[in-house]
């Protein structure tokens, strides 16, 4: 029998590709990056009533079906013209609360950890999870399971599903929750601030505290000046659920702020003929090629530009932690990529206090959860803070309700120009004529695209028969000289 | 054997969802209240809370390998997999790392594990039905489920 040895699951998302071209004496010349696109979502919407849209949508991603969840949902208030009931918002935000420290968590601790705790240059094979547990102890990675099960616990409570909740309803949700339920809830969100506070003390003692890892993050090869998107509230402090759309430049500066219904207005694509993927642009700036600066529209949507992008967070400790890394960066706006993994942190402490605040509310536990909709639905857009950008649903629909079309802006895609520049300038500046292409060179390129997190092909993740992220290098004649994928 | 047999895939991405077409067939095909048949679309992480405290572990996937053949079915262990145990997915765990991370916090992983994968043709198009060539082989993949857990097909008539 044949021996097949390829890795179940690293499941999911896309096979990322990137190419090297590489000139005569060795230097970069070009760099491209590729992922398999999905195809015909718009298509399997029509003709569906939106009412379905929140439970199809989240199976587009597998790594955030809850964010897709709140989008959608929040479209069809938009789409049925109801404002959904107080108790029913704070339901919403508190499930994404528990949400996002679930997915920040996972983040930090599986992908962005390995780098920094274990070493860049470590070998793969300790680089991973594993590693990083035997580096911070048993104690931490016992938290890091107990914070992500019991919030998934808040989830399921509130969703009425895990992972895929099934609660959001146009004009509010599903299903109220009883005294036990919150005291339960209240008592998660204690020891997930706790968790929050410990994982920033993780990165200040690991990161912070080291010299050359600051160094790294401080550099010009992970430096990228480009426009800074994220949802604010009306004091501008960061929002993951609602509020208007700020865009802040690389200068500090506000471009714009508008409510999600005129996204259109600010947001064009840029199709290049070598991808599929389509690279979103800010429309006032205009598209000036894959070049950073205040002259660019390029932007991006990161844990990072939304801490750039608003005046500063909505909770104390977090507000602390903002505070505290502006200071130790040399200021607002910060426009190191690999900074993108410390403001998730500082999001991370945001949403656990959130979600302790919200399970003290009052209201929290008032059976009034939803107001029935009466208006004929026309046309919804609802944009909310995905965990990798700003997630924008849109939907139009007949009289009955039922999809005529549909367009989704989700997280990653907004940073498509962002992350392919972040990988190209990785490259160029580490492959040089002269220099021995390495799998710890690969990770240093790889590095610039990890604080992105990006969900490539959302949801392609039967077992793969090719490694999720490879690079070839070709010399300046076309043959394939290196060929580099991650681990095995 | 508290056993827990997991569909896996993506139910609205054509042959992605096979796993999951297949547990759906096995649930109403299996008495033993120590079986357990469950289906996700996580990876990682969130399998490692799915399959603490199950002493077997049976996996329905969709595979895409180099030279495989459309429908084709594989049997696999874990040692099929063991030369990429360190390998790092863009977000998430591979099966290998998420059971020695069970162990390594001291949750109860499963000690068999089976992993029953279909070769697929499409899983890059939206559709809740699979390819007609995977359509084709859900029986007899459910069958090798049934037989995996000891189960007699008692279909009748």
């Amino acid at each position: 029998m044949k021996r097949i040895t390829i890795d179940p699951i690293t499941r999911l998302e896309g096979h990322g590709k990137i190419t090297i071209f590489l000139n005569d004496d060795g230097s970069v010349a070009n760099t491209y990056f590729q992922v398999p696109e999905l195809r015909g979502f718009e298509k399997f919407s029509e003709g569906r009533p939106a009412e379905e849209m929140p439970q199809i949508t989240q199976r587009i991603c597998g790594v955030c079906p809850e964010a897709h969840h709140m989008a959608a949902t929040k479209a069809l208030d938009a789409l049925f013209h109801v404002e959904p009931t107080s108790t029913a918002v704070k339901l919403r935000e508190l499930l994404y609360s528990a949400f996002y420290v679930t997915d920040h968590t996972t983040h930090f601790y599986i992908l962005s950890a390995p780098d920094f705790v274990v070493g860049p240059d470590a070998p793969p094979a300790e680089r991973n999870i594993l590693g990083v547990i035997a580096k911070v102890g048993l104690e931490l990675g016992g938290a890091v399971i107990n914070t992500r099960k019991q919030n998934h616990w808040i989830i399921q409570t509130i969703g009425g599903r895990p992972i895929h909740p099934c609660f959001g309803l146009p004009g509010g949700v599903s299903r109220s929750i009883n005294e036990e339920e919150r005291a339960q809830i209240e008592e998660i969100g204690k020891q997930s601030v706790e968790f929050g506070k410990t994982s920033l003390q993780v990165f200040d003692d690991v990161v912070l505290k080291n010299k050359a890892y600051l160094d790294m993050v401080l550099s010009d090869t992970y430096t990228q000046k480009s426009y800074n998107m994220g949802l604010v509230d009306e004091k501008n402090k960061v929002n993951f659920y609602d509020g208007k759309i700020r865009v802040v430049g690389p200068d500090g500066k506000e471009l714009c702020k508008y409510a999600p219904k005129e996204y259109l207005k600010h947001i064009a694509e840029r199709v290049e003929p070598w991808t599929y993927l389509k690279f979103p642009y800010l429309k006032e700036v205009g598209w000036k090629g894959f070049v950073d600066g205040v002259d660019s529209g390029v932007y991006r949507a990161t844990p990072l530009s939304r801490l750039n992008a608003a005046d500063g967070m909505a909770t104390p400790l977090a507000q602390e932690a903002y505070e505290k890394m502006y200071e130790t960066l040399g200021g607002k706006p910060a426009n190191f990529t690999l900074a993108t993994h410390w403001a998730r942190l500082i999001e991370l402490l945001y949403a656990a206090e959130r979600l302790l605040d919200l399970s003290r509310d009052p209201e929290i536990t008032s059976p009034n959860i939803r107001n029935i909709p009466t208006a004929t639905p026309d046309e919804g857009v609802a944009t909310v803070e995905a965990p990798r950008g700003t997630l924008t649903h849109h939907y139009i629909t007949d009289e009955r309700g039922v999809i005529k079309k549909c367009n989704l802006i989700v997280g990653t895609t907004n940073n498509y120009a962002a992350l392919f520049m972040s990988i190209k300038k990785a490259a160029e500046d580490w492959i040089k004529p002269g220099v021995k292409i390495t799998e710890g060179l690969l990770n240093r390129i790889e590095m610039a695209w990890r604080p992105y997190d990006p969900c490539l092909s959302c949801a392609t993740h039967s077992l793969p028969g090719q490694l999720p992220l490879e690079v070839t290098i070709y010399d300046a004649q076309g043959n394939e000289v290196q060929k580099l994928s991650q681990g095995v | 054997m508290k056993t827990l047999v997991l569909g896996l895939g993506n139910p609205i991405l054509s042959d992605d969802g096979v796993g999951i077409r297949v547990a759906r067939e096995v649930v109403g095909q299996v008495r033993d209240p120590q079986v357990t048949v469950a289906e996700s679309s996580g990876a990682g992480l969130s399998l490692l809370d799915s399959i603490a405290g199950y002493d077997r572990l049976v996996i329905v996937d969709a595979i895409q390998t180099k030279e495989g053949h459309v429908g084709q079915t594989y049997r696999l262990g874990l040692q099929d997999f063991a030369l990429t145990r360190y390998f790092s997915s863009p977000h998430q765990l591979n099966l290998a790392t998420t059971l020695e991370l069970g162990k390594m916090l001291g949750l109860a992983m499963p000690q068999e594990l089976t992993i029953f994968a279909v070769e697929a043709k499409d899983v890059s198009t939206f559709s809740e039905q699979c390819t007609p060539e995977i359509e084709r082989v859900i029986p007899e993949v459910v069958e090798m489920v049934l037989h995996e857990l000891g189960v007699r097909n008692s279909k009748q008539g």
